[in-house]
């Protein structure tokens, strides 16, 4: 077992795991945040981007215990309110950019990083390449893309997480 | 119903669900936990065939933390019965398949744990339940089993050719149906007579739903009151309820079912998976709920699969390219239990397409082989045999020198000849082929290809362009119920047995609801997913659940009304004749007395209960949506990579309740008949038996980096057959895509004389025939890589 002390979504939690602990098992059975989803376990499919430390990362293959004293957000802490959506989860509600919504929380973390390094000059073919490692059954990808490049145009999308 | 102007049916209504599903509020079945929870691992076959000849589970049950460990032999010892699939359509208007010679086909019992055989790489053979997964996965590791190896089988043409291993010692041919469809005599003759015959043979390669949210389930056992309760996304809870507690022997009341949001369906959801029935009786056994949630590797070994169809098609033409007649020989391949006839039925009604075929002659053969079983898969079916026919059709054109675009359109079903009964009997209710097919080229800039391809060849690229028309049946389960209770806070509440996966049930149905009672779609609430409130529901797959829970909310609000309307009369003290529904309110005309739906609820109910109005409808009479696609492909022939560069369609999905949503369906469709197409595959390597697609890393996957914007667009000719005029949406997307996708890179390739490839259509496969041309064979990777 060993003691790990991260800031989760605005708020430091400290928890004795077994060493063997992923970010995204602490994340969903430990702090009940189960908005993270694992859909491959193998870091292919992204439904558990997580942003750590201003960085998107794949909570299905960090072990927690090397992440001590890092700022998590996760897709429950992305929104300003309980009432307001951040902008980029808005965008995927006007463009229908989710149906099942299981690769949702993931897609909606890797835009949110795209945006703020790009900013508005976020282009179709970027988000398409940058975008490969989150998998999408639902959607064809076409709405996702068009919401991205939607919440890139708004100004308030930019370094808000 | 009449034509009017409909305020919330038609209208792009964002959707409901995606404040939850945004936030991550969603209740997908591994999100649930409950208090000492177990875990569960299970214990699969490294053979596709063998005996088992005993299971040891002392060092297991001795693992740290492990509390039980079930083989086949206490599935037997403690009576629990096969799950009953029940694989063969059986409504009025499906095509009607028997074992061979007739009679109801064998299809291999389903056990929860086989006792006798394993019978396919994966099949689970014992579960272990420990206090974590880590323990459970340790302990399903010292689980010893003696197996006796034996020969396997993995191509159905294989499994039918003599001296074949038997899957089953029941069927020891394999081939477990054989039934012939159509008129043969006829048929023949026409063959005869004909001026061209035309034939070939296709693979349409077997292909795995991945479903992002991997499946799970978390079973409970209430010792005081004997009732199971089970947490597990799928299809529909209510066949759960009804297939698992027939499983474990128990009153179906015993058994609730909770499926809230599904990550993903597809069709390999909609059958009961082994592990559903297995964390119920562990969790029965154990006294604790237990929980079971699969690897991606265990989704690619044992999620249901998706075709897998060999057909052999032969088409007769006069002189002019009118077709006389179609002949077609189609064996699936189910794997190594039977769980559902359905691509194979449903493929059987519409071998002739979207052609006017006057004869036709089908022999359809399921055979079992050493593979996961198939299941319907997105289309079920459908784009397997419109594959084969618009293949055949461009392989005539280009061996007898017509136009393909010609050819098809010299020999579609006209709209005057709707309701129009194809040559095995299927009914196409309405539909406008030619306008779709003219619409299709004008979006896709068809005749601006050549500009495009010229310039292509001055980057050193070949471009190709591709085209098919489809048309497809929606029939599936036939009776829906809705419940509708209006509710004095304002709130309209209805329950309803479809269950969602994706498609926004939650804000369509709404919408219909919103419709008929004059309502702000957000004030209704639609109720799914717990069998405790549900009782009837046929699920979502056929792309049945718009159609047929449409027609039953529509009936059940019309009902409603009518009650509204009695208990308005009394309220008024007026005949009830004279009472009007307007505007979401009881009216009497010529007073002042009006009141609406949620004030009448709330005075009345002390005196006559809430206000409610429930339907059970059975609609037996399938639907044809219908549609054409064009795409554009541009090949590096250096590497043989294929970019897919213009993707367009126009669907005729009858009425379009939320454009918005059959959009986002459609999207969603072409894309993973792209992805079939293009790159995605479960290859079983042969001689060993062994599936090696286990990943992502190994099963292509569409991805953001590989596929287009499509151009998208939406037809409505109104069917005749329900009151809403509804036909289906989304499985359109797919249903021709594996076709223009390939017809689109044999065009590109024209040089090279190659007349077709086989899916899917990757680097590989596209290089050799750049290399090599018609002749070439799997030896050439040999040599030249």
């Amino acid at each position: 077992m060993i003691e790990v002390t991260l800031k989760v979504n605005g708020e430091e939690v400290t928890r004795s795991v077994d060493d063997r602990t992923l970010l995204v098992t602490f994340l969903r059975d430990e702090l009940g945040l189960t908005g993270t989803h694992v859909g491959c376990d193998t870091t292919q499919c992204g439904a558990c981007v997580t942003i750590v430390d201003g960085h998107t990362l794949k909570s299905c293959t960090a072990l927690v215990a090397s992440l001590d004293g890092a700022e998590v957000t996760t897709i429950e802490g992305l929104a300003p309110g309980e009432d307001t959506l951040h902008p980029v989860q808005a965008a995927f509600r006007t463009h229908h950019g989710l149906q099942c919504g299981f690769c949702t929380p993931g897609m909606i973390m890797t835009a949110v990083d795209m945006i703020r390094r790009h900013g508005s000059d976020l282009d179709e073919t970027t988000v398409r390449h940058e975008l490969e490692g989150n998998l999408c059954r639902c959607t064809g990808y076409h709405n996702i893309v068009k919401a991205i490049l939607a919440a890139a145009r708004e100004p308030a999308a930019a370094g808000t997480f | 119903m009449t034509e009017k102007l409909f305020r919330h049916i038609g209208k792009p209504v964002e959707r409901k669900e995606d404040a939850r599903l945004v936030t991550g509020k969603g209740r997908f079945s591994d999100d649930f936990r409950l208090a000492g929870q177990a875990h569960a691992a299970i214990v699969r076959s490294p053979h596709p065939h063998a005996r088992i000849r005993g299971i040891e589970t002392a060092e297991a049950l001795s693992s740290p933390g492990v509390l039980l460990v079930l083989t086949g032999r206490d599935c037997l010892d403690d009576g629990l019965e096969p799950i009953p699939h029940n694989p063969v359509p059986s409504t009025k208007y499906d095509m009607k398949l028997t074992a061979p010679g007739g009679g109801v086909p064998f299809i291999g019992p389903h056990h929860l744990l086989p006792d006798d055989k394993v019978r396919h790489v994966g099949e689970a053979v014992a579960i272990v339940v420990a206090e974590t997964q880590a323990q459970a996965l340790d302990g399903a590791e010292r689980v010893l089993v003696d197996y006796e190896i034996l020969p396997h089988v993995i191509h159905s043409e294989d499994a039918i050719a003599a001296g074949a291993p038997a899957v089953w010692d029941e069927v020891p041919e394999n081939a477990f149906v054989d039934t012939r469809f159509g008129d043969w005599k006829g048929t023949e003759r026409a063959f005869e007579q004909a001026t061209h015959v035309v034939s070939a043979k296709f693979h349409v390669n077997r292909v795995t739903a991945v479903p992002l949210e991997p499946r799970s389930a978390l079973a409970s056992f209430d010792v005081e009151t004997g009732r199971y309760v089970l947490y597990a996304g799928s299809g529909g809870a209510v066949r759960q309820k009804r297939e698992l507690s027939s499983v474990l022997g128990i009153d179906p009341s015993r058994l609730r079912v909770l499926s809230y949001d599904v990550g993903g369906n597809f069709g390999a959801r909609n059958r009961v998976y082994v592990e559903f029935g297995l964390v119920l009786w562990a969790s029965q056994k154990l006294g604790r709920p237990v929980k079971y949630t699969a690897t991606r590797s265990e989704a690619f070994l044992t999620d249901y699969q998706g075709r897998d169809l060999v057909t052999t098609v032969e088409l007769a033409l006069d002189e002019d390219g009118r077709f006389l007649a179609l002949r077609a020989d189609n064996i699936s391949n189910v794997g190594a239990r039977c769980v559902s006839l359905s691509p194979l039925s449903k493929g059987s009604g519409l071998i002739t397409g979207s052609y006017d075929i006057p004869v036709a002659a089908l022999r359809a053969r399921a055979v079992f082989t050493n593979t996961m079983c198939t299941q319907a898969y997105r289309s079920s079916g459908r784009p397997e045999v419109t594959y084969a026919i618009e293949r055949l059709i461009e392989i005539a054109a280009r061996r007898l020198g017509f136009d393909p675009l010609e050819l098809r359109l010299r020999n579609l079903v006209p709209p005057e000849a709707m309701p129009y009964r194809n040559a095995v009997g299927s009914i196409y209710d309405s539909g406008e082929y030619e306008k779709n097919m003219d619409r299709a080229l004008v979006i896709a800039d068809w005749a601006g290809f050549e500009a495009r391809r010229q310039a292509a060849a001055e980057r050193g690229k070949l471009l190709g362009r591709g085209f098919a028309n489809y048309v497809e049946s929606s029939i599936g389960t036939p009776k829906e119920r809705a419940e509708i209770t209006v509710k004095p806070d304002g709130t309209i509440e209805v329950v309803i047995g479809t269950q969602p996966s994706g498609q926004g049930h939650e804000t369509s149905f709404a919408q219909v609801v919103a419709e008929m009672l004059d309502a702000p779609v957000e004030n209704v609430t639609i109720v799914l997913g717990d069998t405790d409130v549900v009782s009837v529901g046929g699920g979502s797959h056929s792309g049945r659940s718009m159609r047929h829970a449409g027609t039953v909310m529509a009936m059940a609000s019309a009902d409603l009304v009518a009650e509204a309307r009695r208990r308005a009369a009394e309220l008024f003290d007026a005949p009830e004749e004279d009472v009007s529904f307007e505007g979401g309110r009881l009216v009497l005309p010529g007073t002042n007395h009006a009141v609406d739906l949620f004030e009448l609820a709330r005075l009345t109910e002390r005196d006559h209960g809430p206000l409610f109005a429930a339907r059970t409808n059975e609609m037996h009479t399938p639907v044809f949506p219908n549609g054409a696609a064009a795409c554009e492909v541009e090949i590096d022939p250096k590497t043989g990579l294929v970019e897919i560069t213009r993707y367009a369609s126009v669907d005729d999905v009858g009425r379009c309740i939320n454009p918005l949503i059959v959009h986002g369906q459609t999207h969603g469709g072409i894309a993973q008949g792209v992805g079939q197409a293009m790159w995605e595959e479960c290859h079983v390597e042969p001689s060993s038996g062994q599936p090696v697609s286990g990943s992502f890393m190994d099963y292509g996957m569409p991805r953001s980096d590989n596929m287009p914007s499509f151009i998208c667009e939406i037809a409505e000719v109104i069917s005749p057959t329900n009151p809403l005029g509804i036909k289906a949406g989304g499985e359109g997307g797919t249903t021709p895509a594996l076709a223009v996708v390939t017809n689109a890179v044999i065009d590109a390739l024209r040089d090279t004389g190659v007349e077709d490839l086989p899916m899917p259509l990757t680097p590989l496969t596209v290089w050799k025939a750049i290399r090599h041309g018609a002749g070439h064979t799997d030896e050439d990777t040999r040599t030249t890589s």
